[in-house]
């Protein structure tokens, strides 16, 4: 039986290579994912460790507020270094100031993207030979305060060279430096694509720290004296809210927060691949019944000859496997290169990875290995199990009957899986419990798959229906094309739902992106009342500098203006990230629907708090609140506000004094301001635009140009989904093509037949097209059915979360359902045309 | 006990019928519908070669049934796949209704199969996926003509498979579906109705009644049929009985009776 298996698979190889091609594809992915996550692993681990080179205790502050993915840490004062140095076994000690400094190029632009990018970094230059990791490849140190040593990277991609002026943004309004020297880092030009700018350490002091401040030291110890045990002599010194902690730990940590990161990464490129193996398992499961379909004599026969149904089931989950086994290898190996083309991708968005070579775990070859032969088996099992009730008799039957779209198991298990996944869906998106979005994603799965099953029995009455003007209008072919699409309603359906996971992904995705588009629009329109917007782009990290704000606010042609600052705090111990506004004449900007209190008075220690946020905590109008700075610790403040408009400020905001009293970072995220009445709208856009324009990354936007720039952010994103979602349709695709290949095989000498009665090659190619369009219509179809669920459901879902807007992209739907039919008309060229170069008298007389 | 009947009553007809034939024969002598001249098809090359048509040249005349024999392999389906444009010739020409097809386009030549020629394969002539009713017009519908109902139900009527339009050939005897092969190949009323052992795969009462329709096709429509038979007793319908041997004509008989027939084959079997 096995030999049986093996002389099958190679002389069907032909028909399973593109079969396996869906495979190969998605374990590539897979593979590819794996092997780049491993190699920016490997080399940010290197990183840490490099950075950290000479580096035996950290001393830093003990204060650290965490919310989501952002963190912050407080600052030292300098005097720490002094105490430092001053301990037992301490061979050199140097003080680290780190903070942000974007580059602006000779075109005026800002260099990088903090906000999406790579970070733009600045630091302290250190003269220390041991501690300071960075060389001069060129020229000098910075030795004065206009001077600066850049690396060698963000030199090289923006032209500066040494001798050049270069302009920096930086919490200060924006200086201009000579650039004295351009720096390395060992082996590499980069810090994976952050740009670093050296400075000496009092300007770096004023320009990213604040007087007197630092944020770390780093110390060497002298010879003999461990890590631990200097940081135990260390620490015994330290004033309160400082630590100390080892060489070693301190690159344990940021590796940990590195693969952390990665990990989310991870998670986020393994779903795509998932959901391109899913849809690859569609095809597998059709191509194999299909096989066994037109193997049904040959299988009856090895019956009567006394084969077992354990041996037909064995011999067809063989051939699975072998089949897994070597599309997963070569997915593997095409995995690499994957990796290093993803790899290049990232390094022309600015993530510089370091290193030539990348790094290929075996795990990754088991992991993907595994789930390519897992996947392929698993889709066999039906169609093995189909094989194997083949009766001995059936061979000297005629071709057997497709009555699927019958069975009345296949109804109730489409009915029984709809019922349960759909549940876990819904479970996923509302309640409240853990794993949701695994209750999601099976859930997702599950409706595809009951669907799918479903599909048969629609496939039937869709080709009727919709083959019925096509039939009409494309005359012959058209008919054949609508006969044939009724004919094998499994194979037809099964066909479509590959294609129908992709488009209802896809349509879903726009829905929700839609929705959130609309959702800000609306959130514009009703709170915010000034005119124009100054945006920075950061996401947090650097900004505008609070200057701007108070040049602008002194324009005359404006009323008022208002920075828009982000702080992380702990309320109650929990982690907590709010805004910062000019509360004063809050009102005349923004309206947050006040309830309680006024805003003007919220000075040093009022907070404004949401009403239901404010019920859910108990707190009143004057309530008492800690909250936690990293940089001044724990604060007293008091409700001084109560409000009903989360959307644009959040569930708590305090003022910008509030802000200042107890931070050190101070930027602005925007800037919103207010016209006078008194100036028209052109004079106050220029006025604003000339204070702005020393900011190269600021950007003026009026309220239609804000929501054009959001909305232009999400549409971004959603092109990156939509690449990834593009691989799940490209396989399905690739189904259809296997499909109508494998049905123009079956019937072969019925085109013959039709030849030698006088049609046509092109009425020939026109009949087999307009099956796959039929094929990827109900595909579509059902995809796009299925995506306004899902999408209204991820919509539904999120509405707490403040998409309160339910927006259907007709155009983009309309778009995907034309492409999406239109490319299963071009997925079917190729058999087609194959299909119409048979030698007629060969076909005919085959059979 | 009706189809017993019916199957004699054709029996009889079919007597009627050849003897006939002379008169009908007679009548159209002087026209012919397609001529082979000099026909040679050669397939393979080098030690795989085979003549398979050797220099043949015959002229089949309008109005009548003419009937090729001879021994297996000797070339009677690559004449009649030759002379349907079906396959293409080595050398010589094939002129079809005053057409030289030896020189036609694949384009042009499945138009003359569409328009000009009804072609009758052993078996396996219907699309499993149309009713019979559709595959008689499929022709007529391929090349966006329509079908006169009128003559489409004379066809069915004298083939009799009114009652089977509906059905797809998968519901039907072979006998049923070979006759709506016959109904498809006469319903666009082509130059020649070329049938390959039409009759081949049906028992001898099936058999002999899609041939007498054929013949009734030619003595009351002024049809012209070519067909391949190895049964000499169908074949003594037939107006002219054409021997091919080798790839080459080796004899030829008008009228004949089966006796006649049976004797060349014999010959020809030595
Ligand atoms: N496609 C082909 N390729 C090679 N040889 C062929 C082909 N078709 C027919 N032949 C050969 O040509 C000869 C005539 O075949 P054919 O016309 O089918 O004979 P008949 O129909 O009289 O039995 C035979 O020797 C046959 O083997
Ligand atoms: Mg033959």
């Amino acid at each position: 039986m096995l030999a049986l298996s093996l002389t099958r698979l190679i002389a069907q190889r032909f028909r399973l290579v593109s079969t396996s091609i869906s495979v190969f594809i998605g374990i590539a992915f897979l593979a590819g994912s794996m092997v780049l996550i491993d190699t920016l692993g490997a080399s940010f681990d290197e990183l840490a460790t490099d950075i950290n080179e000479g580096v035996d205790v950290v001393v830093r502050s003990s204060e650290l507020v965490e919310s989501g993915f952002a963190q912050v840490r407080g600052q030292l004062d300098e005097s720490v270094l002094a105490t430092v140095e001053g301990i037992d076994g301490v061979a050199e000690a140097q003080p680290n100031i780190e903070g942000y400094a974007q580059l602006v190029d000779a075109q005026g632009e800002a260099v990088g993207n903090p906000g999406q990018g790579a970070p733009t970094i600045g630091v302290n230059w250190s003269d220390s030979d041991v501690l300071n990791q960075v060389t001069v490849a060129e020229g000098q140190a910075p030795r004065k305060p206009d001077e600066v040593v850049i690396d060698r990277y963000t030199a090289e991609a923006n032209g500066f060279a040494v001798g050049d002026t270069v302009t920096v943004l930086l919490k200060v309004p924006p200086e201009e430096f000579t650039i004295t020297g351009i720096g390395t880092f060992g082996e590499s030009d980069s810090l994976m694509g952050a740009s670093l700018v050296m400075f000496d350490f009092t300007t770096a002091q004023r320009v990213l720290g604040s007087p007197g401040m630092i944020s770390s030291v780093s110390v060497a110890a002298v010879p003999g004296v461990s890590q631990e045990e200097l940081r135990d002599r260390i620490t015994a010194q330290l004033p309160i809210r400082t630590e100390a902690l080892t060489g070693a730990d301190s690159v344990a940590e940021l590796q940990g927060d590195i693969s952390e990161a990665l990990s989310f990464f991870n998670t986020f490129m393994t779903i795509f691949a998932l959901i391109a193996l899913f849809v690859a398992a569609f095809i597998i499961y059709n191509t194999f019944s299909i096989l066994v379909a037109q193997r049904t004599k040959e299988t009856a026969l090895l019956r009567a000859l006394g084969a077992g149904r354990r041996q037909v089931i064995g011999s067809v989950l063989f051939e699975a496997v072998l089949m897994g086994i070597i599309a997963s290898a070569a997915g593997i190996v095409a995995g690499i290169g994957v990796a290093e083309l993803l790899k290049r991708l990232l390094g022309t968005v600015g993530l510089e990875i370091p290193g030539s070579n990348v790094v290929f775990e075996a795990s990754t070859a088991y992991n993907a290995l595994i789930a390519g032969v897992a996947i392929t088996a698993v889709s066999a099992v039906i169609p093995a199990l189909r094989a194997s009730r083949t009766s001995p008799l059936a061979a000297l039957r005629e071709a057997s009957v497709d009555d699927s779209a019958l069975s009345r198991s296949r109804m109730v298990f489409g009915f029984l899986t709809l019922a349960v996944c759909g549940a876990m869906l819904m479970a996923g998106l509302f309640a409240d419990i853990s794993n949701r979005l695994m209750f999601v994603g099976l859930g997702a799965a599950g409706i595809f798959i009951g669907v799918a099953a479903w599909g048969p029995i629609v496939a039937r009455p869709f080709a009727r229906i919709v083959g019925a003007p096509l039939a009409r209008l494309r005359g012959l072919p058209g008919e054949l094309a609508q006969e044939n699409g009724m004919r094998n309603p499994r194979r037809t359906a099964t066909t479509a739902a590959a294609l129908m996971i992709g488009v209802g992904l896809v349509s879903a995705i726009s829905i929700f992106a839609a929705s959130t588009t609309r959702t800000v629009d609306k959130i514009i329109d009703d709170t915010v009342v000034g005119d124009l917007v100054i945006e920075s782009g950061s996401q947090g990290f650097g900004g505008l500098s609070p200057v701007l704000a108070e040049e602008v606010s002194a324009l005359p042609e404006v009323a008022l203006a208002s920075g828009v600052r982000i702080a992380l705090t702990e309320v109650d111990g929990e982690g907590q990230t709010l805004l910062a506004f000019e509360t004063v004449d809050m009102g005349d900007l923004v309206d947050v629907g006040i309830v309680a209190g006024d805003p003007a008075t919220l000075g040093v220690d009022g907070l404004a708090v949401l009403d239901t946020e404010a019920e859910d905590r108990g707190w009143a109008l004057g309530s008492e609140v800690t909250l936690d700075f990293v940089q001044t610790g724990r604060q007293a403040f008091e409700v001084g506000l109560i409000y009903t408009e989360d959307a644009l400020v959040g569930p708590m905001f305090i003022s910008n004094d509030a802000y200042e009293a107890n931070s050190t970072e101070i930027f602005d995220m925007s800037v919103y301001v207010l016209a006078n009445d008194s100036y028209t709208t052109d004079q106050f856009r220029t006025a604003v635009e000339a204070a702005a324009a020393p900011y190269p990354n600021a950007e003026v936007m009026d309220l239609g140009e804000l929501k054009a720039s959001i909305s232009a952010q999400v549409d971004q994103m959603l092109t990156l989904v939509y690449a990834l979602l593009a691989l799940a349709v490209i396989i399905a695709l690739i189904g259809i093509a296997n499909t109508i290949a494998l049905s123009t095989v079956e019937r072969t000498r019925e085109i013959g037949l039709l030849r030698a009665v006088g049609m046509t090659r092109p009425q020939l190619r026109a009949s087999v097209r307009w099956e796959s369009f039929l094929i990827a219509l109900l595909g579509t179809t059902m995809g796009l059915t299925l995506g306004l669920f899902f999408g209204w459901s991820m919509v539904e879902a999120l509405r707490d979360e403040g998409i309160t807007e339910l927006a259907i992209p007709l155009p983009q739907i309309g778009v995907v359902a034309v492409l999406a039919a239109g490319a299963g008309v071009i997925a079917s060229l190729r058999p087609a045309a194959k299909a119409a170069r048979l030698p007629i008298l060969d076909a005919v007389a085959s059979g | 006990m009706a189809e017993a009947t019916t199957q004699s009553q054709l029996t009889e007809e079919m007597e009627e019928l050849s003897v006939s034939s002379p008169d009908s024969g007679a009548s159209v002598l002087a026209e012919a519908v397609a001529r082979v001249e000099g026909v040679t098809k050669v397939y393979g090359a080098g030690a795989t070669k085979v003549t398979a048509l050797d220099d043949v040249t015959v002229e089949f005349q309008r109005g009548q049934m003419t009937a090729i024999m001879g021994p297996s392999g000797s070339g009677k389906s690559t004449l009649l796949h030759c002379l349907a444009g079906l396959d293409t010739v080595t050398s010589g020409r094939i002129v079809v209704a005053d057409a030289d097809i030896s020189t036609m386009s694949d384009k042009e030549l499945t138009v003359l199969r569409r328009d000009r020629i009804g072609f009758v394969f052993q078996s396996f002539n219907l699309i499993p996926t149309l009713t019979a009713e559709r595959n008689i017009t499929l022709q007529r519908r391929l090349g966006r003509h329509g079908v006169d109902s009128d003559w489409f139900d004379k066809v069915v009527d004298i083939l009799e498979i009114r009652e089977r339009l509906d059905h797809r050939p998968s519901e039907l005897s072979g006998g049923q579906q070979q006759r709506v092969a016959v109904a498809r190949a006469l319903i666009s009323k082509p130059e020649m109705i070329i049938a390959d052992e039409p009759t081949g795969n049906l028992d001898q009462a099936s058999g002999r009644e899609v041939l007498s329709f054929l013949r009734r096709a030619v003595n009351e429509y002024g049809q012209t049929v070519v067909i391949v038979t190895h049964d000499a007793a169908a074949a003594s319908y037939a107006d002219r009985v054409i021997f091919l041997a080798d790839g080459q004509v080796v004899g030829e008989l008008q009228h004949p009776t089966t006796a006649q027939i049976f004797e060349r084959l014999q010959e020809l079997e030595k």
